[in-house]
C-alpha cells in the first residue's frame, strides 16, 4: 500500500475519534459548561463599565470609555482603603487562626476511639455550617448582648462591667473570626478527616512497633501524609483571602465598626447598591478579583516549588 | 534466649473465634514459617506476636518472659509488612532510623547502625530517596533494613513478598534466607505461599481454620504429611488424592489396583484416601509400580519437565513427566506408573495419615 493510501491520521481526525469515543464524559461536563457560561462567563461582559462612566439609560455599550478613572478614584478613597485594609486584616486573622482549627479537629476526632462520642460530636460541629448566617448573626448579637447576652452574663459573674461588644470595634474582629470558626471548622475538617483516613494503617502499625507515641504519630505520619491536602486547601485559602464571609458581616456590623469591620465587598455593596455607583463598584470588585488571582498563583507557585504539591 | 513461646494462645473477635488454642515454640534463632490458606489465622497469630491485636486467651513470652500485656515497643520485637509500610514523606535513611531516633539512640550511633545495614542490604547509594523513586525489591529492602536497624530479639515477617513480581520474589527469598544466616535473629514469617515456606523455614508450621495442622521440618512436612490437608497443600502442583479402600493387595481406587505393603487382615476393607505426589510417578512400569490407567486431558511444557492434566474416572489428576526436551512423546500416555512405595494413605474420614504396620 503506497503512503498516499495510509489513512490521514492528523490531529483534527484524532481529536474526531477522541470525541466520538468519549461523548459520554462530554454530556456528562455540559452543565458545568452551561453553569459557568451563565453565570460567570457572560456577567463578565458587564466587567467594562469599570472601565466606563456608567449610565444605565445609556447601556454598557453606549458609556463612554474613561480608563483607570475609577480605579484612581477607589485608591484615592480613604474609605476604599480602609475597607482593604480591613479585608487583608481580617483574612489574615482568620488564615491564622481559622485555617489550623479544622486540621486540630479532623486530628482530634482521629484520635477519638470510642465511636459513639465521635459521632455525637462531629455532628455537634458540624451543625452550625447548615445554620443560615442571618441567625449565626442573631446568635452571636444574643450572646454578646450587654443585657441578656450569655457572655456579658458571665463578665457580671466575675465582678466585671458588661461589655457593648457590638459595637466597639476592637472587638469586632475577634468576634468575627471566633464565629466564622465556630461555623466553619467543623465542616471543613471533614476533608482533613477524609486524607487520614487514606494514610495507610500499616504505617501506624509499623511506628507502634518502633515505641512512637500517639503524639510522635500525629507529628510523624499523619501530619506528613496529609500534608499534600493541607497545602491544596491553604491555596484554595489563599485564593479565596479577599472573599471575607460578606453576609455575616453587612448584619454585624455598624458605623460605629466601619473602623474595623467595612471591607471591600460591604464597601462595593454600599457604592454599588445602595448608591447606585455601578461602575465605581464594578471597579472595585475587579480590583479585588485581580488581587485574588495574583496571591492564588503566587501560593500555586511557591507551593510546586518547595512541595512538588499544587492545585495545577 | 530469645525464642518465643506460644502456649494455647485464643483470638476471639466478639464471638467469633480466629485462633483455636495454639501451642507453638519458636527456639532460638530458629526461622519458623506459618503457612496456610487466606484467613487461616497465621497473620493474627503474628500480630498477637508482635503486639498489634490483644491475646483472648493463653501465654505468649519471648525470652522468657510474659508478654501478653507488654507494649509492642517493649517487646523488642520488629515486623516487616506485607505493603512495606515505608513513610512516604522519608528518605531511606530516615525511614530506618526512624525507631531509632523514636528510641532516642545517639545521632553518630544512628548513621554508623543506617549505613552498616545499608551496605548490608545494598541500599548505600539509594539512602537519599523517598520510597516512591524505589523499585518494589528496593522498597522491600528498606523494609527490611528498618527492621534489622533495631537488633531486635525476634523479626516478624507479615507475607514480606506478596507484592513483588515472581522473578523479584525468588531473589528477595533467597535474600531473606542468606540475612538470617548472617544476623542469626529469631525469625516469624508469615506466608499463603508454600514454595516460600519450605524454601525459608527451619520448620514449617502449617495451619488451617486456627489450628496448627502439623509443625515440622519442610521435608518431614512433604515426607510424612499428617493429613489430607497438610499434604495437599505443600508441593506444587499439589498431591493427588483419591478415594479407595483397602484390600489384601493394598489400595484399591476405581477398578485399579495399587500394590502397597503392610496391609493386615484388620485393615482390609478400610476407606481411605489415596495420596499421589505428581512426581512419584512415571510413564513406564518399574520395580514396585503399579500402573494407573488415565485419559490424557492436557499437556502444560515446563521447560525440563511437563505437567499431564488428566481424568482417572471422574477425577482431575496431575503427573509431572520429564520432557527430554521434546513432548512429543508425552500426548499418547495412556497410563501413569504410580510408584507405590510413595503413596501415601490417609484414613477415610478423618483425612490423617495410616501408618500401616506401624
Amino acid at each position: 500500500m503506497s503512503d498516499q493510501n495510509v489513512p490521514n491520521d492528523g490531529r483534527f481526525v484524532r481529536l474526531y475519534d477522541h470525541f466520538k469515543r468519549e461523548w459520554q464524559i462530554y454530556v456528562l461536563l455540559l452543565p458545568m459548561i452551561i453553569w459557568f457560561s451563565v453565570f460567570l462567563y457572560k456577567p463578565m461582559y458587564g466587567l467594562q463599565i469599570a472601565f466606563k462612566d456608567y449610565s444605565i439609560f445609556r447601556g454598557i455599550a453606549a458609556s463612554p470609555w474613561i480608563g483607570f478613572e475609577h480605579f484612581q478614584t477607589l485608591l484615592g478613597s480613604d474609605q476604599f482603603m480602609r475597607a482593604l485594609r480591613n479585608t487583608f486584616m481580617i483574612s489574615m486573622l482568620s488564615l491564622c487562626f481559622g485555617f489550623p482549627m479544622p486540621i486540630i479537629l479532623a486530628l482530634m476526632f482521629n484520635e477519638v476511639t470510642n465511636q459513639l462520642f465521635k459521632r455525637t460530636a462531629q455532628t455537634i460541629v458540624y451543625l452550625p455550617h447548615f445554620i443560615s448566617t442571618v441567625i449565626i448573626a442573631g446568635i452571636v448579637i444574643t450572646a454578646f448582648s450587654p443585657t441578656a447576652g450569655v457572655v456579658n452574663t458571665v463578665l457580671e459573674w466575675l465582678g466585671f462591667e458588661p461589655i457593648y461588644f457590638l459595637i466597639k470595634p476592637e472587638w469586632f474582629r475577634p468576634i468575627f473570626i471566633g464565629s466564622g470558626i465556630w461555623q466553619e471548622a467543623g465542616f471543613s475538617s471533614i476533608v482533613f478527616l477524609a486524607a487520614i483516613a487514606g494514610v495507610n494503617p500499616s504505617l501506624y502499625e509499623s511506628a507502634v512497633v518502633d515505641g512512637a507515641s500517639r503524639w510522635q504519630m500525629i507529628w510523624k505520619i499523619t501530619l506528613p501524609s496529609i500534608l499534600p491536602t493541607i497545602i491544596i486547601m491553604l491555596i484554595i485559602r489563599i485564593g479565596n483571602l479577599l472573599e471575607v464571609g460578606f453576609e455575616l458581616i453587612i448584619v454585624l456590623y455598624q458605623p460605629a465598626t466601619y473602623e474595623t469591620a467595612d471591607v471591600i465587598n460591604t464597601y462595593i455593596y454600599r457604592q454599588g447598591v445602595q448608591g447606585a455607583q455601578y461602575d465605581l463598584a464594578a471597579a472595585a470588585g475587579l480590583f479585588n478579583a485581580v488581587i485574588a488571582f495574583v496571591l492564588v498563583m503566587t501560593a500555586n507557585t511557591i507551593s510546586k516549588r518547595y512541595s512538588r504539591t499544587s492545585l495545577w | 534466649m530469645s525464642g518465643v513461646d506460644l502456649s494455647n494462645i485464643v483470638k476471639k473477635y466478639g464471638a467469633f473465634q480466629v485462633v483455636h488454642g495454639i501451642d507453638l515454640t519458636v527456639a532460638e534463632k530458629e526461622f519458623v514459617v506459618l503457612v496456610g490458606p487466606s484467613g487461616c489465622g497465621k497473620s493474627t497469630t503474628l500480630r498477637m506476636i508482635a503486639g498489634l491485636e490483644e491475646i483472648t486467651a493463653g501465654e505468649l513470652s519471648i525470652d522468657g518472659r510474659r508478654m501478653n500485656r507488654v507494649a509492642p515497643k517493649d517487646r523488642d520485637v520488629a515486623m516487616v509488612f506485607q505493603n512495606y509500610a515505608l513513610y512516604p514523606h522519608l528518605n531511606v535513611a530516615d525511614n530506618m532510623a526512624f525507631g531509632l531516633r523514636i528510641r532516642k539512640m545517639p545521632k553518630a550511633e544512628i548513621k554508623t547502625t543506617i549505613d552498616d545495614v545499608a551496605g548490608i542490604l545494598g541500599l548505600t547509594e539509594y539512602l537519599d530517596r523517598r520510597p516512591a523513586d524505589l523499585s518494589g525489591g528496593q522498597r522491600q529492602r528498606v523494609a527490611m533494613g528498618r527492621a534489622i536497624v533495631r537488633h531486635p530479639k525476634v523479626f516478624l515477617f507479615d507475607e514480606p513478598l506478596s507484592n513483588l513480581d515472581a522473578k523479584l520474589r525468588t531473589q528477595m527469598r533467597a535474600e531473606i534466607k542468606r540475612l538470617h544466616k548472617r544476623l542469626g535473629v529469631t525469625s516469624i514469617y508469615v506466608t499463603h505461599d508454600q514454595v516460600e515456606a519450605m524454601t525459608l523455614a527451619d520448620r514449617i508450621v502449617v495451619m488451617n481454620d486456627g489450628r496448627i495442622e502439623q509443625i515440622g521440618t519442610p521435608m518431614e512436612l512433604f515426607n510424612n504429611p499428617a493429613n489430607t490437608f497438610v499434604a495437599g497443600f505443600l508441593g506444587s502442583p499439589p498431591m493427588n488424592q483419591v478415594k479407595g479402600v483397602l484390600t489384601a493387595m493394598g489400595a484399591k481406587i476405581g477398578d485399579t489396583e495399587i500394590k502397597i505393603d503392610g496391609v493386615t487382615a484388620a485393615d482390609i476393607g478400610r476407606a481411605v484416601t489415596v495420596g499421589i505426589r505428581p512426581e512419584h510417578v512415571a510413564l513406564k512400569a518399574g520395580q514396585g509400580t503399579s500402573p494407573l490407567p488415565i485419559d490424557l486431558d492436557l499437556v502444560e511444557p515446563l521447560g525440563s519437565e511437563a505437567l499431564l492434566h488428566a481424568r482417572f474416572g471422574d477425577i482431575e489428576m496431575v503427573f509431572k513427566a520429564e520432557t527430554h526436551g521434546d513432548i512429543g512423546h508425552l500426548s499418547g500416555v495412556t497410563d501413569i506408573h504410580v510408584d507405590a512405595s510413595l503413596v501415601m494413605l490417609f484414613d477415610g474420614e478423618t483425612g490423617q495419615a495410616l501408618n500401616l504396620g506401624g
